[in-house]
């Protein structure tokens, strides 16, 4: 071991520093190109309009304003939006939920003709883009009468987040050990009770990972929002977002304004369940 | 469990439990796979009807509609292969393939690398290790439409900070007009895919990295290995199967790239940065049309086009990581 040790003493320190210096270096440089657009945007959004093409990158006192809030929430209509992303994202939140616990541990717990190939089925068409489905879906729900609505967005959100949900479920109840489950059932316990009894608590933890992975798709979610909303009062954030780049372009305290309201919440639930966010972000590494 | 639900829940299985019968026996360890088939159809029930009725159908539907002409109402001729023949006659559609194909290629090696090394050098120790890790982070829980809308800003010619800063440090020549010039549109388009999606690879890799046993690093460092040495010898082929992971996903965001694009160019300047998709939502949406070319049927095509990219992608994956378990 000394041996070692001092062999190491001789060569290593010198080259050591050389390295610690080129990594802080390395991660200071892709830190900041990572974060200071974020800044530059939040500087702007508390700035008055004609000051956002000035000179100085941090406001001067006389510029500091929180007007481009208030008209991002009157004349923006960012505040309707947000209730709207809100109710959108918590129906697809809970639909998926339940659609994917029960679909999940049907396919992991149960043996019936054709679960195979129809668990393949679905497996398979996780890989399928959005743009494939957007036409034939776009058909499907013009002819449910069901375009313009926000019950239509969740519903499209719960079916399309479905297969990637029952594929991550399945995966965390077949790790979920069977005896406590015979347990009920020898108590006498229905299948329906099983589930929700005993299965379902064993697999919060994976509930909520799955809840938090849904929210981030849900809200940050734009290509069938804009498609599917029509009307200016049902857009939910990101088309509203869009919307306010083409009518405001010029004032971009106001769209800088709108762009940190529809990041603030993401920003608290990351703040509020980090551990749970990290999780539930990673856990879409999955769809590999 | 409260004693009411138990009794109604005893009533059901009592009646259920004479169906079970002697053949079923079910192993140990695996009692459940073995009860009744009906109860296991209600369960996925939902889940398979949603299915169904939402991507079942319409991938059906798009793979018949994509052989099809349809102005959008009225009836719809069948043409055969003639939508995916024009393609190549269709000057957008082969810039969109080469855009697309472009992103894809650049955003997945660029990507997927820098997230490597980056999770790589995080894993050691450094003063404000977390605070690095937090800021790469953060841009990957920006929406694409807010990234798109920021680095429109960033780009902006006049009082964007990319120009700003260019002209400050005196490369006025290079301050250019980024999103309205047809040869500097998709490198910056692919800048964005970059900066957005980094942080999150970036994350996947540095959990990752924490099932490595770090008795291969100190082997490494005892046999004198550089830090260069353990990242090429070590780190690299450790983390083989979930850089496949990586790649992929990497390549399917790629073949689907729309929100940036639309938000930032709109498929400009005089389509030059057209993807397949933001091409077949014009055609389908945005009243573009292909030359004499009805919408629909040539969009949906366009569409198929894009789902046989992806088939290809995950067949590829799937192929290379069969041969690897072969070997």
């Amino acid at each position: 071991m000394t041996t070692h040790s001092d062999f190491r003493h001789s060569d290593v320190p010198v080259k050591h520093v050389a390295v610690r210096t080129l990594g802080y270096l390395v991660l200071t440089v892709v830190s900041v190109v990572c974060v200071f657009p974020l800044l530059w945007i939040a500087l702007t959004s508390l700035r008055t309009p004609d000051s956002a093409f000035g000179k100085s990158f941090i406001p001067t006192a006389a510029e500091w304003t929180l007007q481009a809030y208030s008209s991002a929430f009157t004349s923006a209509g960012m505040g309707r939006g947000l209730v709207n992303s809100l109710i959108v994202t918590a129906c697809t939140i809970v639909g998926v939920v339940i659609v994917a616990t029960l679909g999940g541990y049907g396919f992991a717990r149960f043996n019936f003709r054709g679960r195979r190939p129809i668990y393949i089925a679905i497996l398979s068409t996780l890989m399928v883009p959005g743009a494939v489905l957007i036409i034939p879906l776009f058909l499907e729900f013009k002819v449910f009468h069901l375009l313009d609505s926000l019950q239509g967005l969740a519903l499209v959100y719960i079916a399309t987040s479905v297969p990637f949900a029952v594929v991550l479920m399945r995966g965390f109840f077949e790790r979920v050990p069977e005896n406590l489950a015979d347990a009920a059932r020898i108590d006498g316990a229905s299948e329906l009770a099983v589930f929700f009894r005993v299965m379902l608590p064993l697999v919060q933890p994976a509930v909520l990972t799955l809840a938090v992975f849904q929210f981030l798709s849900s809200w940050n979610e734009f290509l069938l929002a804009e498609t599917f909303l029509r009307s200016a009062d049902l857009l939910t954030v990101q088309p509203r977002v869009y919307a306010i780049v083409g009518q405001y372009s010029t004032n971009w305290s106001l769209l800088c304004a709108a762009v940190v309201i529809s990041v603030i919440p993401v920003v608290i639930l990351y703040v509020v369940l980090q551990r749970r966010f990290v999780a539930g972000l990673t856990v879409g590494a999955l769809r590999g | 469990m409260t004693v009411p639900v138990q009794a109604a829940a005893e009533q059901i299985t009592l009646q259920r439990r004479p169906a079970r019968r002697g053949s079923r026996r079910p192993r140990a360890g695996s009692y459940g796979r073995a009860r009744g088939q009906g109860v296991g159809y209600l369960f996925i029930l939902p889940a398979v009807a949603l299915f169904l009725i939402f991507i079942g159908y319409p991938i059906i539907r798009s793979i018949y509609q994509s052989f099809t002409q349809w102005p959008g109402f009225g009836p719809s001729t069948f043409v055969g292969f003639q939508n995916f023949s024009a393609m190549f006659q269709d000057p957008v559609f082969v810039t969109a393939l080469v855009n697309t194909i472009e992103f894809t290629a650049v955003t997945t090696i660029v990507a997927t690398f820098l997230a490597m090394v980056l999770a790589a050098v995080l894993r050691a120790k450094w003063r404000f290790g977390t605070v690095f890790r937090v800021a790469i982070f953060v841009p990957a829980l920006l929406s694409l439409v807010v990234s798109g809308t920021v680095w429109g800003l960033i780009y902006e010619p006049n009082f964007g900070i990319l120009d700003t800063f260019l002209n400050a440090i005196g490369l006025h020549s290079i301050a250019i007009s980024w999103l309205s010039d047809s040869a500097t549109v998709v490198p910056s388009l692919i800048v964005v895919g970059i900066w957005q999606s980094l942080g999150f690879y970036m994350l996947i890799f540095y959990a990752a990295l924490h099932d490595i046993d770090p008795a291969l690093y100190e082997a490494a460092q005892l046999d004198g290995a550089s830090v260069v040495a353990q990242f090429r010898y070590v780190t690299m082929p450790m983390l083989r199967s979930v850089t496949s992971i990586v790649v992929t996903l990497n390549l399917i965001n790629g073949m689907k790239v729309f929100d940036i694009i639309y938000v930032m160019t709109g498929g400009g300047p005089d389509n030059a940065s057209q993807s397949l998709t933001t091409y077949l939502y014009s055609l389908a949406f945005g009243g573009q049309v292909a030359g004499a070319i009805p919408a629909i049927g040539y969009a949906t095509a366009i569409g198929v086009v894009v789902l046989l990219l992806a088939i290809i992608i995950v067949a590829a994956q799937l192929a290379i990581g069969a041969r690897r378990r072969l070997t």
